[in-house]
């Protein structure tokens, strides 16, 4: 039961319970067997249930793909300091919208995962980052807190356990910067959210300076599924390196909009024509973005492929948020590519000059192109800034501003070439020579 | 009001008027406002007390900051962190929770009580953008205007709003009522075109839904809480 469509060929685990509004309170949720996974978690060694998901192959769901239990074991053992869970909501990748419908349809299947969690790495406090503009969902999911603290589910006694979490929900207050897990870290302790640089990592020195572990709220909500089910079960779902489950939020000139849940693996171009419905208006499918506008553009002829990170990263992009987008043939490639890289230029934090100055240069040049005042150059020009950005900052927004760019240029040379006058091309000003 | 704009009334605003296979579910099902419920402004459990929306209708820019249940809230907020600087974003939200903007002054105040200094706090509130440095209209209607709702019409939809209320992007009509400006991606992309307007989402805005949306906003209802308001103005029309 996605949302808000659905389809009979989907894997419901996490989206099991989308569209049914009596699965947000506490009560409908233990009714569907919620918090059965918290109280067999608490029975549990700590490092058993590091364990469990380790073996589950579970990878972190909001984008980069890093094996979860291997995260949690970076976490110290007995050192006697406070440790803190991160949980990062601060959804806002342009292409994201999964972790909106995980709270608002689920709120408890978030904190119920959050504990779990915050249990295994030894945290005394979850802090749940959820970006400013989701108030509406930041209300449900705080009632959710609420009736979670009042039944015991959180607080210094858990379930008569005697272990104690606390659980704290923080607004942003828009910045994209700020999902990335340092510059959260920034945000949250009360400064601009301007990302660190690593090491230290923030397992050794994290939130107030102490071991902090941060997670994607995707990634917290499967953890229930999998300590109730096994790590076995969980391999059940996917690829052998890319297990379980994940939610496909599909936007852009699909028939049918929305998120679609399915085992990682699933065709992309299956995604597209057989579960969204194929492409709107009788329209032809001209270009897919396949995991938030951060990666490189796929064009109409490379979508027959598998959706988990290996088969997206050999196809020449990344699953990232598997946040996919659709173009259709009634748009020239420079517009989506110039309205991404603005978004970028306006989200860089200005701390590196290879982000600040060139996200701005790329936006220049492209939105001069798209008027008709470009040149064949420019495309060269862009290039050579967009490497000039890559790999060169301490985080890779800087990275994510070229990718569409150099993609685009390399597969849609066509479209920019159709915005630049004939004159101003390479080959005229040859023949003139 | 015709019969064509009460129907859309009731569908459009608020929540994705294409429903998919969920058009049995009415506007409280999807927006959960029944199971949220009032929000006290001391704030309920401290866990939520810096989490309230902090765009709203109702705005004081004269108001007294963190006095009676304020400063109870702003009490619970400090209880959740281990510095005082870690309560700057919510003591931020907090301010213009209760006057709509955050002035200059607001700030020297926010860095007193936090022991911090006025130009670390300006510093960090100009870095934000849902800060409001200056003031704005009654209703801050925000279109996105990134990649997925771009290539699904977008700029139709922020120029409606524009043409509707006679405005440039970021100026505030002379009554006071509206501020339209264009915003980045607002994590809503299965709904294109989505517009905020102060604490809540409209999704599946076309230009067409521009003047029913703006009648449904209706007049700021006092002690209020705004997200209540434009539902009940579309069922008693």
């Amino acid at each position: 039961m996605a949302y808000p469509y659905r389809h009979e060929k989907e894997t419901r685990i996490l989206s099991e319970h989308f569209g049914d509004p009596a699965a947000r309170t506490l009560a409908g949720w233990q009714e569907r067997g919620g918090y059965a996974a918290l109280r067999k978690a608490l029975e549990m060694d700590r490092d058993a249930v590091i364990d469990v998901v380790k073996e589950s192959g579970l990878r972190g769901r909001g984008g980069a793909g890093f094996p979860t239990g291997v995260k949690w074991s970076f976490m110290p053992k007995d050192d006697g300091k406070p440790h803190y869970l991160l949980v990062n909501a601060d959804e806002s990748e342009p292409g994201a919208f999964k972790d909106r419908e995980l709270i608002r349809w689920t709120p408890h299947q978030l904190i119920e995962g959050a504990l779990i969690a915050a249990y295994a790495i030894r945290a005394q406090h979850v802090y749940i980052y959820i970006r400013g503009e989701f108030f509406e969902p930041a209300q449900i999911l705080g009632r959710a807190i609420e009736e979670a603290y009042a039944a015991g589910l959180i607080g210094q006694d858990i379930l008569g356990s005697g272990v104690g979490i606390d659980m704290t929900l923080h607004l942003g207050a828009g910045a994209y910067i700020c999902g990335e897990e340092t510059g959260l870290m920034n945000s949250l302790e009360g400064r601009r959210g301007q990302p660190r640089i690593k090491p230290p990592f923030p397992a050794a020195v994290g939130a107030f300076g102490m071991p902090t572990t941060i997670n994607n709220v995707e990634t917290i909500c499967s953890v229930p599924h999998i300590i109730r089910n096994g790590a076995e079960w969980y391999r059940s779902f996917g690829t052998e390196k890319s297990p379980g489950t994940k939610l496909f939020n599909v936007s852009g000139h699909v028939v049918r909009r929305g998120n679609f849940e399915f085992p990682l693996g699933f065709n992309l171009k299956e995604l597209i024509y057989d579960v969204c419905g194929g492409i709107r208006d009788g329209r032809e499918l001209k270009a897919v973005i396949p995991g938030g506008s951060s990666v490189p553009i796929l064009s109409a002829d490379e979508i027959d492929i598998a959706m988990d990170y290996e088969s997206v990263a050999r196809a020449g992009s990344m699953l990232g948020t598997a946040s996919v987008i659709v173009i259709d043939d009634s748009v020239n490639i420079v517009t989506p590519v110039r309205r991404m890289v603005e978004f970028y230029a306006h989200e860089s934090c200005g701390q590196c000059t290879p982000c600040r100055e060139g996200t701005e240069w790329l936006a220049k040049i492209l939105r001069r192109i798209e008027a008709g005042r470009g040149t064949e150059e420019d495309l060269d020009t862009l290039l050579e800034v967009g490497a000039n950005m890559t790999g060169t900052t301490i985080c890779v927004l800087s990275d994510s501003a070229a990718a569409p760019v150099a993609s685009s240029i390399q597969k849609f040379r066509d479209d920019y070439l159709a915005l630049i006058r004939p004159e101003a091309r390479k080959d005229a000003r040859l023949a003139a020579v | 009001m015709s019969r064509e704009t009460k129907t859309k009334l009731s569908k459009n605003p608020g929540w994705a008027g294409e429903t998919g296979d969920f058009g049995h579910l009415t506007e409280e099902d999807v927006r959960g406002t029944g199971y949220v419920g009032v929000r006290p402004p001391e704030g309920s459990h401290p866990a939520t007390a810096g989490t309230y929306p902090f765009m709203r209708a109702e705005k004081d820019p004269e108001a007294p900051l963190f006095e009676g249940p304020y400063r109870e809230r702003l009490e619970k907020i400090l209880s959740r962190y281990p510095t005082k600087q870690a309560a700057l974003l919510p003591a931020l939200a907090l301010a213009q929770e209760i006057r709509g903007h955050i002035s200059p002054d607001a700030m020297e105040e926010i860095a007193r009580v936090l022991e911090l200094s006025p130009a670390y706090v300006r510093g960090v509130a100009t870095f934000y953008t849902m800060y409001n440095k200056a003031p704005v209209g009654t209703y801050l209607i925000q279109v996105c205007t990134n990649v997925c709702c771009n290539i699904c019409g977008a700029e139709d939809v922020l120029q409606a709003f524009l043409d509707a209320t006679g405005l440039e992007q970021g100026e505030t009509s002379a009554d006071g009522r509206f501020t339209v400006v264009q915003a980045e991606c607002l994590g809503a992309c299965g709904f294109p075109t989505v517009v905020q307007i102060n604490e809540r989402y409209f999704e599946n805005v076309t230009p067409e839904d521009v003047p029913a949306i703006l009648t449904s906003l209706g007049a700021p209802q006092p002690g209020a809480n705004g997200a209540a308001a434009p539902a009940t103005d579309a069922e008693q029309e």
